[in-house]
């Protein structure tokens, strides 16, 4: 119960402080900030509607205790407020904002080493755009022959929206224009400057560094046993660079055997456990291809090895392998020197195609849903767009995928290996999502995050590869939302089992919000290895850590701990949703209209202190019981445990 | 006021000896209905049975599968679960239990066998043993059986026989045969003769009952007219209209040939703002207007409102009957996945084959009228009528969504009964045409009142806390248009339920005003059995499914406040009322515009009019109309927007709900349509069947509170300590409700499991329950800090005690504090503490 006490304590704070900008601002503008608070769930996001940026700086929201700090908050709380660290670069007056639902507005554009700052002159109540320059993935110059003498200027953002500013041609043309300069800071890698995470200097009660530990996390799992053993061959990043330094794997395979297989998989991704079943003792592993090749060439120690993964299994004599991807795919791989296993080599074992396509179609897949839903939605083929973009497909072939290597697991007993091609996108995806279904503890908030360290973080997801930080090749090839698809899943998840999941939907929005923000240095690098070399730990601050300073935020408060019981979601597409919470929330006509957020946490503030009453009672039950002569003339109920919103 | 006929009918309904009677009936049948486990109806045999039979569950019943014992009677398909409790033999028929089907409700019987489905007919015969039995219903459930290797295969086949054989295939004259099995026996008859009627609801049979919803709605300016008492006037019309109070009977009678099937402007509901909601059939063309015609029509029209009428016109934007039919059929083909056939839309079809049906289009279409109808009655001071040529189909949905958006009354369960029972049931809503019970008017058939289910489901799932009934009772209603048992649905206007229950019945004596004679006596019975209304839940629905249909705590407190009309005045009033008086604009396509043909008698060609009336109806407040709409164009977008209609939680509970339309908003009814789907649940879900419900927890859970608390309370030292419990009771039961209130929001997809058999007692019982015991022991702590309690979790859940406090305040209070006890309460903050 020390939780409910700092909830307490948070929330009558928070709520005292905003209560007062309830009152000054009108009707209209307070709902519509608490709707913002639910829908928008951008934190550290801009939102397009105005005074949300009262609520959206991430150590606003952490850090409401000093007293000053909410006099000024309040006193002007449309300004912007700045992040340690974030210095004011440019500033520009008179600058035009397109926006796509409500039209043009003139305001004042700030450019920081974090952010992108719009405040319109000409709104009442001020519109407000906040946005990390970290979403911006291109800056695009658009003709100013057109409209007399303006420059215009395209952002487009990774967060599935395009803004659109303008300004009167510069007089003094030695001057840059201020977008020139939001260039410069919004891709610094291409810059040769720095990523704002490691000037970030905030300070949060919690070390979110320290959620995840390899040792710990396969001890709480019952590794090391009989069959499974923790290996360091990898301490040194020598057998395989993208993978983690600590790795299990089958007992009686020597390190030395497994370099040799290791040079039979892609890039050294060697078959490693994952999860295993804490009553079959099933496993589900993950690797990469076998470099099969065009001549099938094959490997005696890799053949042992999944043997070896197999034998740990003694419930099943079976071994199956999913291949994320389609058959064609993985035949066409061979022309690489990659392949699959063929079943003659490999006996036992089945192999299984998942028909998951590769980044590429993903990336093509999401741009079409950008099309879709932003900015206007056609209404009359909405659904026909929808279903053009395949989106939802992937969607469902990832959860089919993931649901049939979860039901062999639980089911069958059955071990499991997963690979793709390289062994770190789709095979990220499937066996993460796989261990959600499996292994509740993964459904709380930081089992969610340990499972995003381990399986994505650790096993070397290359998020910055992936979604290219600071780096202005828009049109890299290697980018993809890979990661946000996979989010996408837990999010459909959640809709299908609401009570299983500790966490709520604005943790999901978070996550994928500081996905971009380049604000915590979480999804820096690209493998466990770099983010060792840049020492990303001790430089910069982890998200988990401010998402673990105010978990009431994101608690879900219908959960229930299921941690025993497995969840086998509906894959069908009938029951699958357009997570419209996320891609179309820059529409403000798609606001929900009432605000769940905010009552969920009213619920959850009830609740923790209901408890904290009834416990004190209790107390006061055994005391009282202990000395049943005294009288209890002043009760110790004292604490008046009334909500504290006076 | 004619309280008269109230009370004959109470003394009536009290009558002492029914329910005894009742009891020691059903003490003699005793035995004889209870067989094999299966609790019959009076005079209902058992035709077949197999055992070690096993249900596939739905999603909502949990997943998985239940064993037990399969039944065929000559009404129903039932299905006893092996560890079922032994029923009660006292207690009350029930014509389904939760796992039964009824016959009548059966669409298409197929068994699949190994490696082959076949489609039953009565006349077809099996070559080989089933292993499933899947049944197809019109409701679009789909009942999976599996027999078990144990089942003996005689009884395998000889259950499929039978029950395809004694299902009602679609032809005419099955449904007498199937009422007659379920109700046809001397004991149902007797039994239905004596049911109580629900007297939380209005039913508008009554001169009173529409003097009641005129009071509640504060309504002044109309009165209840009888002129059509003999369906003299318009044989479609209830017995009893609401006109206004300056028209007499005399000049009315003289109005009804002016329109298409006599069907008059008619009263159905005023905004508190002050608008009138009328509505009405289209006019007769051909007819020559007299001066006092057209004296008498103006103000029938115009209502108490004399400055401005708008004519609402239904035709053009919204789907036909026809329309509706072929939406409704494409979508029922696309859920049900038709195993028989086997075709069935492949998954990546999906979304374009749901948006080729157009439901969804029509369901949005109907909404947004319905939208722009509210923002004008907001508006205040104007009378809406809505015209449709016959006025029984889109005038019934629009009408009633209106008011299900505006008032917060339509939202509860019995709120939304008068509702149906007064837009569709009274208004003549051809339910027997539509519905096509009969299967012998094909062309008529439309389920438009399905539509409107799938309407207010729109506004439920987007408004979720802002309802008292559920999704719940929704699908009961839903599935209850199916079941041709009802009197409600059985015929298409109040004159035919008249008819058929032989029974004029009712008389007008001068002294009691109207009297109603309910139960036609059942010695002087015809041939058929007494038809119930669909609103006797009880006969279908067992008491934990009933306990579901509504929300533990409704959510808005005051839910039969007197309105009187004037409770705000809008600042876009006055820019309305200072127009000439008499004007009529005609709304389509969302502008407004005054046709010179728009009312025939204005029309040139009369020329009466012109004499009394000079001045030609301006177009000059047109722009104060179209704001009215903008208004909510405008709420879709939060900025700039200074009217009180903040989408998120507008503080004046009259604010219409105003549903976002755009495509991605517009959701499907999963529970309804997809919930037969078998493909749905390829999975069994293994452990969700005996999970506890996310609510059910949170009430255990809280439970668990209670009982520690409880220990607390056995204290030695009571009277310090009872005020505590007591509070803290209070507040968990907030805290339980809470939970069931806030759920809807998330709960579409869950794998649900039947909510607590027993919803929490609400605070006013506890109040009552509770009262004795703090009033027995004075409590030390003074009674502000209790108030304080109470207080705060009003604001906090919008469960208002202050509210409950004042019961007898029927006045509504001045907005400012009508703000306080009425909002929805979560960022109510301010509010509160100034009332604290």
């Amino acid at each position: 119960m020390e939780k409910s006490g700092s909830i307490d304590s948070l929330g009558s704070k928070r709520s005292s402080s905003r209560q007062p900008s309830v009152d000054s601002l009108s009707s209209t503008s307070t709902s519509r900030s608490d709707r913002s608070a639910q829908a928008k769930a951008a934190s550290a996001m801009s939102a397009d509607s105005a005074a949300t940026s009262t609520e959206l700086s991430p150590e606003l929201r952490v850090k409401p205790k000093t007293a000053a700090k909410q006099v000024f908050r309040d006193s002007d709380k449309e300004e912007q407020q700045l992040l340690p660290n974030e210095t004011v670069q440019d500033v520009a007056q008179d600058v035009t904002y397109f926006c796509p639902f409500i039209g043009a507005m003139r305001g004042t554009v700030t450019v920081t080493n974090y952010r992108l700052f719009f405040k319109s002159m000409d709104r009442e109540p001020a519109f407000v755009l906040d946005l990390p320059l970290g979403v911006v993935s291109r800056v695009e110059k658009i003709g100013s022959a057109s409209s007399r003498g303006d420059v215009s200027y395209g952002l487009v953002c990774k967060d599935m929206r395009n803004l659109r500013f303008a300004h009167k041609q510069l007089e003094d043309t030695l001057r840059k224009s201020i977008f020139e300069v939001l260039v410069k800071f919004a891709f610094p890698v291409s810059n040769g400057l720095q990523i704002f995470a490691f000037e970030y200097g905030q300070v949060f009660p919690e070390n979110g560094w320290k959620v995840y530990d390899a040792v710990s996390e396969y001890k709480r799992q019952g590794i090391p046993n009989e069959s499974w053993r923790i290996s360091k061959v990898n301490d040194h990043y020598e057998v395989c660079d993208t993978y983690p330094s600590t790795l299990a794997v089958p007992v009686n395979i020597p390190d030395e055997e497994l370099k040799r297989v290791a040079a039979f998989r892609a890039k050294g991704r060697i078959p490693v456990l994952s999860w295993i079943h804490p009553e079959s003792q099933a496993t589900v592993t993950r690797c990469s291809q076998p470099m099969v090749g065009v001549n099938g060439k094959r490997s005696k120690e890799d053949e042992k090895y999944l043997q070896a993964i197999m034998d740990a299994n003694a419930q099943s004599h079976k071994l199956f392998i999913f291949d994320a991807r389609p058959s064609v795919n993985a035949a066409a791989n061979k022309m690489k020197g990659g392949g699959y296993e063929s079943e003659d080599a490999y006996q036992n074992a089945e192999l299984v195609f998942l028909d998951i396509h590769n980044i590429h179609v993903m990336r093509e897949s999401l741009r079409k849903l950008k099309d879709v839903v932003y900015p206007n939605i056609e209404d009359s083929h909405w659904l026909s767009n929808l279903e053009s973009t395949h989106w939802l497909e992937h969607i469902k072939l990832i959860l089919a995928g993931a649901l049939r290597i979860a039901d062999k697991v639980e089911s069958g007993k059955t071990s499991v290996v997963v690979h793709c091609s390289d062994g770190w996108d789709r095979t990220g995806q499937l066996t993460s999502l796989a261990m959600l279904m499996l292994d509740g503890h993964f459904r709380t908030i930081r089992g969610f995050e340990v499972l995003l360290e381990k399986e994505w973080l650790s096993f070397g997801h290359r998020f910055q590869l992936r979604l290219g930080h600071g780096d202005k090749n828009h049109t890299d090839a290697d980018r993809s939302p890979v990661f946000i698809q996979f989010i996408d899943c837990v999010w459909q998840l959640t809709r299908q089992f609401p009570a299983a999941f500790e966490f709520n939907e604005y943790f999901l929005v978070t996550i994928l919000d500081h996905l971009y923000s380049c604000l915590f240095g979480t999804f820096l690098c690209n493998s466990e290895q770099q983010r060792l070399k840049e020492e990303i730990p001790k430089r910069t601050v982890s998200l988990w850590s401010y998402v673990n300073s105010q978990l009431e935020e994101f608690t879900n408060p219908l959960y229930v701990n299921y941690s025993n019981h497995v969840l086998f979601p509906v894959v069908s597409l009938r029951h699958l949703e357009l997570w419209v919470g996320y891609y179309i929330r820059w529409n403000p006509r798609m606001r929900p209209q009432e605000p769940v957020h905010q009552r969920y946490k009213e619920l959850l503030a009830k609740r923790a202190e209901l408890q904290k009453r009834v416990d004190e009672l209790q107390r006061e039950v055994t005391n009282r019981s202990a000395s049943s002569s005294e009288r209890a003339g002043s009760p110790t109920r004292s604490i008046t445990p009334v909500q504290t919103f006076v | 006021m004619l309280t008269g006929s109230k009370t004959t009918f109470k003394v009536r309904q009290m009558l002492p000896d029914i329910k005894e009677r009742m009891l020691s009936q059903s003490g003699v049948s005793a035995r004889s209905r209870d067989v094999f486990g299966l609790r019959c109806l009076p005079g209902e045999c058992v035709l077949q049975r197999a055992v070690m039979v096993r249900k596939k569950l739905t999603a909502r019943e949990g997943r998985g599968w239940v064993s037990g014992t399969l039944f065929c009677t000559h009404f129903r398909v039932a299905f006893v679960p092996q560890d079922s409790p032994k029923p009660d033999d006292n207690a009350d028929p029930v014509l389904l239990g939760d796992h039964d089907v009824a016959l009548a409700s059966i669409e298409k019987v197929v068994v699949v066998g190994p490696n082959r489905t076949k489609l039953v007919t009565p006349n077809s015969s099996l070559k080989f043993t089933p292993e499933e039995l899947v049944l197809y219903c019109r409701d679009l459930r789909v009942i999976c059986f599996l027999f078990d290797r144990l089942t003996p295969d005689a009884q395998v086949i000889e259950i499929t026989y039978t029950i395809a054989k004694t299902y009602q295939p679609p032809k005419p004259g099955s449904v007498l045969s199937f009422q007659n099995a379920a109700l046809g026996s001397v004991e149902m008859k007797q039994f239905l003769s004596n049911r109580r009627r629900n007297t939380h609801m209005i039913w508008f049979e009554s001169a009173s009952d529409w003097e009641q919803e005129l009071e509640r709605c504060g309504a002044t300016g109309w009165r209840v007219s009888s002129v059509n008492d003999r369906f003299e006037m318009s044989t479609s019309l209830p017995r009893c209209i609401v006109v206004p109070q300056k028209v007499l009977d005399t000049e009315l009678k003289k109005s009804f040939a002016h329109f298409n099937e006599g069907r008059i402007p008619r009263w159905c509901w005023r905004h508190p703002r002050g608008s009138d909601l009328l509505r009405m059939a289209s006019f007769q063309n051909n007819i020559y207007h007299e001066k006092d015609d057209i004296r008498n029509l103006e103000m029938i029209l115009f209502g108490c409102q004399s400055s401005l009428c708008v004519v609402v016109e239904l035709g053009e934007e919204l789907p036909s009957p026809a329309d509706i039919q072929l939406a409704h059929s494409r979508l029922r083909a696309l859920c049900l996945g038709d195993i028989s056939t086997s075709v069935s839309v492949p998954d990546d079809k999906w979304l374009s084959t749901l948006e080729s049906t157009h439901w969804l289009d029509y369901t949005r279409s109907c909404l947004r009228k319905a939208s722009e109808v509210a923002c004008l009655l907001r508006g205040g001071h104007l009378t809406v009528a809505l015209q449709e040529a016959d006025d029984r189909d889109m005038g019934c949905v629009v009408s009633s969504l209106v008011q299900v958006m505006c008032d917060p009354h339509c939202r509860t369960q019995h709120g939304f009964q008068s509702l149906v029972q007064k837009e569709w049931v009274m208004a003549g809503h051809r339910f027997n045409s539509r519905i096509n019970y009969h299967r012998d008017n094909d062309k008529e058939e439309a389920p438009v009142f399905l539509l409107f289910l799938d309407c207010v489901w729109q506004l439920l799932s987007q408004y979720p806390s802002r309802f008292q009934l559920t999704d719940d009772f929704l699908l009961a209603l839903h599935d209850s248009i199916h079941l041709p048992l009802f009197s409600s649905f059985l015929a298409n206007c109040q004159r035919e339920r008249c008819k058929r229950s032989q029974n004029p019945g009712q008389s007008y004596t001068p002294v009691n005003g109207w009297r109603d004679v309910l139960h036609p006596d059942s010695s002087s019975d015809s041939s058929d059995p007494p038809l119930p209304s669909v609103w006797d839940w009880s006969l279908q629905y067992s008491k934990h499914r009933r306990d579901r249909f509504t929300q533990p705590v409704p959510p808005i407190p005051p839910l039969q406040p007197l309105l009187n009309g004037n409770l705000n005045t809008n600042p876009d009033t006055h820019r309305l009322t200072d127009t000439i008086p008499g004007s009529v604009f005609l709304l389509s396509r969302g502008t407004f515009s005054c046709p010179s043909n728009l009312l025939p008698w204005r029309s040139g060609s009369s020329g009466v009019y012109k004499k009394s009336h000079r001045r030609a109806p301006s177009s000059e407040n047109v722009p104060g109309l179209e704001r009215l709409l903008k208004a909510w164009a405008l709420a879709e977008f939060p900025q700039g927007l200074t009217s009180t209609s903040g989408p998120q939680g507008p503080l004046d509970p009259y604010e219409p709900l105003l549903p976002l339309l755009m495509g991605p908003c517009m959701g499907l009814w999963r529970e309804c349509y997809l919930r037969g789907a078998l493909h749905a649940q390829a999975f069994s879900h293994p452990i969700s069947a005996n999970h506890p419900h996310p609510v059910e927890r949170l009430a255990r859970e809280v439970q668990q509170l209670k009982d520690k608390l409880a220990q607390v309370s056995t204290d030695p030292n009571p009277p310090a300590k009872t005020a505590e419990p007591r509070r803290t009771d209070t507040n968990l039961n907030q805290n339980t409700n809470n939970g069931t209130f806030l759920f809807p929001a998330s709960r579409s997809q869950s794998t649900t499991m039947p909510r607590a058999t027993a919803p929490p007692p609400t605070s006013t019982n506890h109040q009552t329950s509770r009262g004795p015991l703090s009033a027995s022991a004075p409590s030390s702590r003074p009674g502000h800090k209790d108030n304080g309690g109470s207080n705060k979790h009003t604001f906090l859940f919008g469960h208002s005690s202050v509210a409950e406090a004042r019961p007898d305040q029927r006045h509504y209070p001045a907005p400012n504090n009508a703000k306080l006890p009425k909002s929805n309460g979560i960022q109510t903050a301010p509010p509160h503490d100034r009332a604290l």
